[in-house]
Formats: C-alpha cells, sequence, structure tokens
C-alpha cells in the first residue's frame, strides 16, 4: 500500500514538476521589470549522512560547490557549525539563553548536549587532486567568545576569484541534542536541521556569517542539494525536496532527496509518523503535493494540517506569487520536542496539541505561518540574523490574513488542568488586526530595542514582540493607511523582484515608495528605526447650546448682555498626542440628529480643538475612528462620549467576576 | 452481622446502624430544614466577595472612563480593550481575566487547586478572609445540622463562638497537614516526579494519562484528611469535645471502624458536587446574557455550592450519629419517641 502510493506520488511530482517549471517561467505582471534574478547555485551540496538512533549520532560527508558570487577574490571561507550551540553551556547560544533567564541544558544529561565535529576539509581541485584547507580555526567574530563553536573558519590555498566555482570536501560527526529549540531528537523521534557544515553567505565585500545567537534563525546562499539519508529500514523519512529513490540494504534504508533553488535542507526520520499525501491544485496555481507526516495521536487533525497548507499556497500564490516547488512536507512534531513552528525550504514542521478544539487556530496558524515562510525567506531569502523581522514580520502580517479569510471564527482558547484540557470561548472570537497580530503582547513592550536593531543584538526577550508582532501592526497600519490592494502590491512586487535573492530593508522600503508612489520615510524613522509610542486620546468633549455673557457694542454703547441660542450647540473636541510618535489621524464627531463630522489632523502638536456650530448635540467623539494606527496600544482612550456606559461595563463584568471569587471561595472553602 | 437491609449493623446492640446512602439522604433532609444555613453561608461569600468586586468595579470604571469602549464592553466581550485594561491594570485588576466568564470561571479554579497555582495576593486576602469567616461560621452550622432543628440566631451565633476557638484548634492541624500535602507532596508529585516520568515521553495523551493519575494520587490524600477533619469537626460538636487532637484520633477511629460508610458517602456527597458542576455546565451564562440574570445564574450556581458544602457536613453527622448513637450526645436531634402504649389500646384510626 505504501509503495503505491509512492510511486503514485512519484508520478505526481514530475508533472507538478513539469506544471510548476511552466508557470514560474511566466514573467509576473508587475508594470515594472524586475531587476536580474538572483543566482539559485552559488552554493551547492551532496551530502551521504547515516543516522544512527541508537547513539543519535550522524556521520556525515558532503561536497560542496561553490561559486565565488562577488565582486572580490576569496581568501577563507566560513562554515557554520551549528549544532554546536548546544556543545556545552558555555556557547553563545545558550549564554543569551542565559541571559534572558533561561538556563537551557543547564541541568542536561551528557547525553542531550549535541555537537558537530569536523573530522577532514579538503579542497577538490579540477585536476583530480586533493589539498587540506589550512588553518581551520573557530573564530567568535561577533562576541568573542572563545568558547563557542558555532563558526569556523579555514584559508584557501590560493584566492578564488570572482565566478570561479570550487569544491570543497567535508567530513563530519554530529551528534542530535535533545530538542529543545528547531533541532533534535527525542525518543524515536528525529528532526535534523542546521545539523550540517554550512557556507556563509559571500557579498558585500566579504564574507557574512555570524555564530549562533538564541535569537537568530539562519542566513545562507541558494543552491542544489542532492541529499541521501541512510536511517533504519521501515522508519519514515521526511525531507527538502522531492524523494528521487529509496535503496534497501538490509536494516538500513538510503532515501535520496533533491531540491533545487534551495538555501537550506531539513530532514526528518521516525518509525512512527503517519504518512499522508494531498495534491493541492488551484486554478492558475502549480499543483503541489503535500505530505503530511503526523503523529498517529493527531490523526483527526489530518485534514486541519492540509486545509490550513492549501489555504496557504492558494492565497499566498493568488497574492504574492505561485509557489514553484514541487513538494510540500508538513512535519508534525513529537510531543515535547521543542521542534515544532520551524520552516525550511519546502518542509517544516506544525506543532499542535491532541485535543484542539475547531474554530481555534490550533494547527491552523502555525501551519499557515510555516507554509507562509516559504515565501518569505524562502524564496525572499533576507539575512534573518540581522533582519529577522523582514520575513517574520511580513509573514505575520499575512498570515494573519489568511486565517481572516479562511479560517473564521477563530475563538479564544485557554488550556487548564497542565495545561491539557482546552477551554474555547466562544463569546471571544479573534480579530485579525488586534489578536492574530498579538497586539497584547507588543503593546506589554511598545517601547524597548527599535526594529532596525539587528536581530542577533536584540535582547532576547524582544526578538519576538519586535520581529513578529510590531512588525506585522506595522504593516498592518500600513495597509490600512494605503489599503490591502496597494499592499498586495507591495508584496506581490517585493517577492517578483527578490525571489532567490538576499534583499534588505531598505530594498523593502524602496519597495513600498515605489509602488505607493509615497515616501515613507517620516513613519518609518518613527516605528522602524525608533522605537517611539504612539497614543493619541480624546481629553475633552463638549458640547452645549451656544451661549455667551459679557459686555457688547450696542447704540448705547457697551451694554451687559447674556444670551442663549435655543437651537444651535457648540460642540467642543481636545484631542491630545500623548506619546512622541506623530501621526496624520482623522477625528470624527457623531451628533445625536446621526450626523457626523470628520475631520484630518496631522498629528503633530501636542493638542488639538476642534470646534463645531450644529443644530445638535455631540454624542462622541472619536480620534483615529477606524484605527488605522495600529501601533497605538491604548486604544480606549481614543473616544469620549456624552452617554458613556461605564458603570453598566464596570458593575456587568465586575458582577461576573465575583461569581468566578464565590466560587473560589467555595473551591477552597471544603478545606474548612 | 448485616441487619435486615444489608447495612451494617455498628451501633449498640439492637440499634440499627445507617448506611452511606440513608445517612446521604438524611443528610439532603436536614440541609433543606435549614434553609437560613445556605442563605447564610451564600450571604457569607457575597459579602466577602463584594468589597473586591466594588474595587474592581471602580478600576474597570476608571479604565473605561467616558469611552466608547464601555458601551462595546457593556454589550458584549471587548476582548482588546480586556487585554488593554490587563496591561495596564495591578492589585485586583490583574485577576480580572476571560476565565471568568462562565463556565471558565470553574475550570479555572479547580485547575488551580489541583495545579497549586499561587493566587494574586490581593485574591489571596480574598480567600482567607472567606475561610476565617467559614471557620467562625462552621461550628453553628454543624451544631444546627446536629441537632437537626431550628436553635435561633442567638444560639447559633453562640455555637459560632464556642466552636470558632476550637476549630481554630483544629486549623492549625489541618493548616500543618494541608500545607504538607497542597505545598510538599503536590510538588513532589508534580515538580519532580511527574517531569521526571514524562521527560521522555512523546505522545501528549500518555502524559495527559500520567497527569490525571498524578492528580488522583494527589486527591486521594487530600480527600482522606479532608475526610478525617470532617469527623473530627463532626464529634467535636456531636459530642462536646474540647480536645482537637482528640477529635482527630476519635475520627480516624470512627474511619478505621467505618471505612466503607465513611468513604462511600464521601464519593456520594462527591458526586452531588459533580452533578452540581455539570449542570452549571450546561446552564452557564456566556458574555452575551443580560447582566442581571447572568448574576442571577451564578448566584443560584453558588447556593447549591452551598449546599453541597453542608451537605457534606449533614450527611456525615448523620452517618455518625446514626452509627454511634448515644443519647448522651451534647448535639443531637429531638428524640422522636415511639407511640405511647396508650395508643395501642385506642386501635387503628
Amino acid at each position: 500500500m505504501v509503495a503505491d502510493t509512492n510511486r503514485l506520488c512519484g508520478q505526481l511530482v514530475l508533472v507538478s514538476v513539469l506544471t510548476a517549471a511552466t508557470v514560474v517561467a511566466q514573467p509576473p505582471d508587475l508594470g515594472t521589470r524586475p531587476e536580474a534574478r538572483g543566482t539559485t547555485d552559488v552554493a551547492n551540496y551532496e551530502i551521504d549522512v547515516t543516522l544512527d538512533p541508537a547513539t543519535r549520532s550522524l556521520t556525515g560527508k558532503e561536497v560542496i560547490t561553490w561559486r565565488n558570487p562577488g565582486e572580490i577574490p576569496a581568501y577563507s571561507i566560513r562554515l557554520h557549525l551549528y549544532w554546536n550551540a548546544f556543545r556545552n553551556t558555555n556557547s553563545t547560544w545558550l549564554r543569551q539563553r542565559q541571559l534572558a533567564g533561561d538556563n537551557a541544558l543547564g541541568r542536561a544529561a551528557e547525553n542531550d548536549f549535541g555537537y558537530s565535529e569536523i573530522t577532514a576539509l579538503t579542497w577538490l581541485r579540477d585536476d583530480g587532486s586533493e589539498v587540506d584547507l589550512p588553518n581551520f580555526r573557530y573564530i567568535s567574530p561577533d562576541d568573542q567568545n572563545r568558547d563557542d563553536r558555532s563558526l569556523a573558519a579555514a584559508d584557501l590555498p590560493e584566492p578564488v576569484p570572482p565566478g570561479q566555482t570550487i569544491r570543497i570536501r567535508v567530513a563530519w560527526t554530529g551528534r542530535f541534542p535533545r530538542n529543545f529549540d528547531r533541532t533534535g531528537a527525542i525518543g524515536n523521534f528525529f528532526f535534523a536541521s542546521q545539523w550540517f557544515p554550512k557556507l556563509g553567505v559571500f557579498q558585500d565585500g566579504g564574507w557574512t556569517a555570524r555564530q549562533f545567537f538564541a535569537n537568530t534563525e539562519f542566513f545562507s546562499d541558494f543552491g542544489r542539494y542532492d541529499v541521501r539519508v541512510t536511517a533504519p529500514t521501515n522508519w519514515v523519512v521526511g525531507a527538502t525536496g522531492v524523494e528521487q529513490s529509496k535503496t534497501v540494504n538490509g536494516a538500513l534504508t538510503t532515501h535520496r532527496y533533491v531540491q533545487d533553488r534551495v538555501h537550506d535542507f531539513a530532514w526528518t526520520a521516525s518509525p512512527d509518523f503517519v504518512d499522508l499525501t494531498q495534491r493541492f491544485e488551484h486554478p492558475g496555481l502549480p499543483a503541489v503535493n503535500m505530505r503530511l507526516l503526523l503523529q498517529p495521536e493527531h490523526q483527526h487533525l489530518a485534514d486541519r494540517h492540509f486545509s490550513a497548507a492549501a489555504a496557504t499556497l492558494r492565497y499566498y500564490g493568488e497574492w504574492f506569487g505561485p509557489y514553484p516547488y514541487a513538494s510540500l512536507t508538513i512535519v508534525d512534531p513529537a510531543f515535547q520536542s521543542h521542534s515544532e513552528g520551524m520552516e525550511y525550504p519546502t518542509i517544516f514542521t506544525g506543532g499542535t496539541r491532541w485535543w484542539s478544539p475547531r474554530g481555534s487556530n490550533d494547527p491552523e496558524y502555525v501551519v499557515i505561518h510555516e507554509v507562509g515562510h516559504q515565501w518569505w525567506q524562502g524564496m525572499v531569502a533576507n539575512n534573518e540574523v540581522e533582519h529577522a523581522w523582514l520575513d517574520e514580520g511580513i509573514n505575520e502580517y499575512a498570515d494573519s490574513r489568511v486565517q481572516g479569510v479562511a479560517f473564521q471564527p477563530n475563538y479564544l482558547v485557554q488550556r487548564f488542568f497542565g495545561g491539557f484540557i482546552p477551554w474555547q470561548y466562544r463569546d471571544i472570537p479573534l480579530q485579525r488586526a488586534t489578536d492574530t497580530n498579538y497586539m497584547n503582547t507588543f503593546r506589554r513592550a511598545p517601547d524597548r530595542d527599535p526594529i532596525a536593531t539587528p536581530t542577533y543584538l536584540l535582547w532576547p526577550g524582544t526578538h519576538q514582540n519586535l520581529s513578529y508582532h510590531k512588525a506585522a501592526l506595522l504593516l498592518h497600519t500600513l495597509e490600512r493607511l494605503h489599503s490591502w490592494e496597494v499592499m498586495q502590491r507591495v508584496l506581490r512586487t517585493f517577492f517578483a523582484r527578490w525571489q532567490y535573492r538576499h534583499p534588505t530593508p531598505d530594498d523593502f522600503f524602496a519597495v513600498l515608495n515605489e509602488v505607493t508612489n509615497q515616501d515613507h520615510t517620516w513613519f518609518l524613522e518613527q516605528a522602524y528605526s525608533n522605537s517611539v509610542t504612539y497614543d493619541y486620546a480624546v481629553e475633552r468633549l463638549d458640547s452645549a447650546l451656544i451661549s455667551w455673557r459679557g459686555l457688547k457694542e450696542g447704540s448705547k454703547g457697551l451694554a451687559f448682555e447674556s444670551q442663549t441660542l435655543d437651537k444651535i450647540y457648540r460642540t467642543s473636541v481636545v484631542v491630545r498626542r500623548l506619546g512622541a510618535g506623530q501621526f496624520p489621524v482623522d477625528v470624527l464627531v457623531t451628533f445625536t440628529d446621526g450626523h457626523q463630522e470628520r475631520q484630518r489632523w496631522d498629528g503633530r502638536a501636542r493638542w488639538q480643538n476642534f470646534t463645531f456650530d450644529r443644530p445638535a448635540r455631540a454624542v462622541s467623539a472619536q480620534v483615529d475612528p477606524e484605527r488605522v494606527l495600529l501601533l497605538d496600544t491604548s486604544h480606549t482612550n481614543n473616544s469620549r462620549t456624552l452617554e458613556p456606559k461605564r458603570d453598566e461595563a464596570a458593575t456587568k463584568w465586575s458582577l461576573r467576576w465575583m461569581v468566578w471569587l464565590q466560587d473560589l471561595f467555595m473551591t477552597y472553602a471544603f478545606l474548612v | 452481622m448485616s441487619g435486615p437491609t444489608g447495612q451494617q449493623a455498628d451501633g449498640p446492640a439492637g440499634h440499627q446502624a445507617i448506611g452511606p446512602s440513608a445517612a446521604f439522604v438524611d443528610g439532603l433532609m436536614r440541609v433543606k430544614r435549614a434553609p437560613m444555613l445556605a442563605i447564610g453561608l451564600w450571604l457569607a461569600t457575597v459579602l466577602t466577595a463584594l468589597p473586591f468586586a466594588m474595587l474592581l468595579q471602580a478600576s474597570i470604571g476608571d479604565h473605561l472612563g467616558e469611552s466608547l469602549a464601555a458601551q462595546w464592553a457593556a454589550e458584549g466581550v471587548n476582548f482588546d480593550w480586556w487585554n488593554e485594561f490587563l496591561a495596564q491594570t495591578s492589585g485586583v485588576g490583574l485577576s480580572f481575566v476571560p476565565a471568568i466568564i462562565g463556565f471558565a470561571a470553574v475550570m479555572r479554579n479547580l485547575s488551580t487547586f489541583m495545579d497549586n497555582q499561587s493566587l494574586p495576593l490581593v485574591i489571596g486576602v480574598a480567600v482567607s478572609a472567606h475561610m476565617f469567616v467559614s471557620l467562625f461560621l462552621i461550628g453553628g452550622v454543624m451544631d444546627r445540622l446536629a441537632r437537626d432543628r431550628a436553635i435561633g440566631a442567638a444560639a447559633f451565633f453562640s455555637a459560632c463562638g464556642m466552636y470558632a476557638v476550637r476549630f481554630a484548634r483544629l486549623a492549625i492541624i489541618a493548616t500543618a497537614v494541608y500545607g504538607v500535602l497542597l505545598v510538599a507532596y503536590h510538588q513532589w508529585l508534580f515538580d519532580a516526579l511527574y517531569p521526571s516520568m514524562i521527560e521522555n515521553l512523546t505522545v501528549e495523551r500518555t502524559a495527559f494519562s500520567y497527569r490525571a493519575g498524578f492528580y488522583v494520587l494527589f486527591l486521594i490524600p487530600v480527600s482522606l484528611a479532608n475526610l478525617i477533619f470532617d469527623y473530627a469537626k463532626v464529634r467535636a460538636v456531636v459530642e462536646d469535645r474540647r480536645s482537637m487532637i482528640g477529635a482527630v484520633v476519635s475520627a480516624i477511629r470512627f474511619i478505621r471502624r467505618n471505612p466503607a460508610a465513611t468513604i462511600g458517602l464521601y464519593l456520594l456527597d462527591t458526586l452531588l458536587f459533580l452533578a452540581v458542576i455539570g449542570i452549571y455546565f450546561l446552564a452557564a451564562p456566556g458574555a452575551g446574557v443580560n447582566t442581571t440574570l447572568a448574576f442571577a445564574l451564578g448566584q443560584l450556581y453558588i447556593v447549591f455550592r452551598v449546599i453541597v458544602r453542608l451537605q457534606f457536613a449533614a450527611s456525615q453527622i448523620a452517618l455518625f450519629q446514626g452509627r454511634l448513637a448515644h443519647a448522651g450526645y451534647v448535639a443531637r436531634p429531638v428524640p422522636k419517641w415511639p407511640d405511647s402504649p396508650a395508643a395501642e389500646a385506642i386501635g387503628p384510626q
């Protein structure tokens, strides 16, 4: 049954590859022609690796074919050895976690630590001769931590001029760390990411390669990966790309996976996976073979995984550009593997719970987010070590739109009893702008580091807050400023122009300004380069019949007069800018007759008074009534009404709360 | 030796000891005959909670001010405002979370107890205050239930005062025992043993079954201690015991001699508790329900929780009095004398 499925899959994959290639070949209609496409064959890897589950170890050999894409000769190479982040508690990665108060592996057993150890590093010359690369050493250019082994360098025997290709053979051994962040092994579940010695990126006059920090993800060049994974026979193996062959050799089976135009390769192996497939088909988009490697206890959630992945393939494909690869593998990680929610080219980890109520966004959210990363970082490959917000923020912003379009209602869920039992709040449907953009997380620390701070230098506790949430809110604010159609065009253009390349934030801002035909420097200097807070408020609202008292010129000179007009109300609205951030906002006043007055305020002064004389009394005033400025996290003070329901609301909720407190009393009263 | 109805005859010769189901029914009848107790204990929860609710009301009112957010919060759930409030509040406001809505409140509170989660300081103060009030009232409550007849407010509060001192001494013992169980034992179970057992598990359902098992391991000694202290109070009231150590020892003795009856009755009472929260699960008002109706339903549920609490006490008293009947009990029902022999002479009516 499995063999038949695989054969069918192979045929479908072939068809898909052809279809995908056809679609990708069509240039997107963008009005402007993108610059030359990024090169997709800078760093090509041929890897042979054998997994020994008993010792949780890998033995690998790889040949890297690297072409110097720069404009100057290369005199050395940089190799990432990411698993050395888990070598000991003195690694830069673990030290940074300690800085944030998390002493990961602080009390770990010996076998929980992982490592990568290079055993041979050889230059394979074109004439067939081989020479060891001299002066191999571990380097720590970012924090001078001599104990860190996550980045290595070696000299090249002779310079490699621009455009020239060299081949390097690396042999290494490694041990899976116990899973606690993205990679590792627990029980029979192995997830191998950042598992092989990997080149840095040669650009801008040198190597861009940093040590492995707890905040940071990855950055590497595109290429072709041809990988043979040898694992126990009968284990299910999933990996980046399409499986080309499966060679059984007694107790071991070698799976060969190949994928072009990707910048990373991850794989997983376990005897426990339930291996499911579905084919994504949608008019105008290339078909994709979706493969789901599911934990047995999550079989009832299979459809939800597939539908979330398909929705993202559809909407991201329509909005930004088609998914060009033939396959997409969803890995459902084992309980406690801590490898959930991480993206790699054509493969990613989801993550769900065995009891996940329908109408909540688990597992949908994580699946949508990680499929979305196939676009943002998978194909538009910004440097996540320095500008993680560029993919995380764009992806968070866009994935919450997919949730809003395709997965509604999405109710709040909280878990009780050790986090196992979910409770779904049918009264609280989550909203895209505020909830799935995680405004609540952002509002608790809106003025920490600027997003512009290189990601590896961010305070460990603020990375998620800024790179994901603030960036998503910033982009959503731009959407509300311009419209979704405009933002979609911005992202579509950015995608087309920077697919298979390495854009920087400035490249994104250039596309933003170009497509909108507006300069956003005023906004980005505040919200991106700085960490100013935004807070606009309606400070006063008065509305009364116009009256005056005092002296007035008359026929007999100045005379005292007191007068009240019986039909004209003067409404005065004082709006105030409480935060340092400035943003143009509307002021909307609603009157008892239903009429509304709207005025624009540039939002620069500290306060502004708006006055309206009308034959009706005002009911309410709002500043930024459409909530364009989502970065204003104190929204309650954005409105004021002359018919307040404060007491009604406060009474309602305090009485609800009181019942909870009485129940708590009774819960503990049985002890008396 | 079994009596004609299959109940264990454990009392004096000729006395028919009652079983757990009879004690359960008797307890219910006693609670029914003492409605003022339920009302009084419910009022105690209201009066203790009310000042804190007023604090929260002021806090919510201040935050909402004259904003339009108040209107949306009054009509339904304004979750964005709620989150903003939580981010900016302190003290009692920090406990105002979505889990106060409907049945989530019950889930949260049971989970808080089972997982030994710490309470916010102000809520800890509120719970402690209610426990002190309960400690004061429980003596009068048990005296009333033991006598099974109206005793009047003066006698009730006199009994409260008399037993409060004794029960305060009992509370010292109980606090020590519960402290060991709720803190040390719980930490050992859930912070040491449980994590080590699930350390290498890769199946969540298995981990949950372990946790469920640990909940049982946690609840068994807690319930046993609860049972002992319940019967210690019963014996202290019914037999007018001064020594609380003696009451605890005699409670243990009684439970040891009547394990099936006492534990069976405890389980029956627990079933009643589960039935009450099960019904509330079905009837708990959502956020959109009218405030008055929602509050009324909530209070009705609290009244039933109070009744369950009373039922535990009343049925345990009934069981004790039914098993160790003694004419010299200080607190006992009015004797129900049989008909006079003269009635026989009158003949059937």
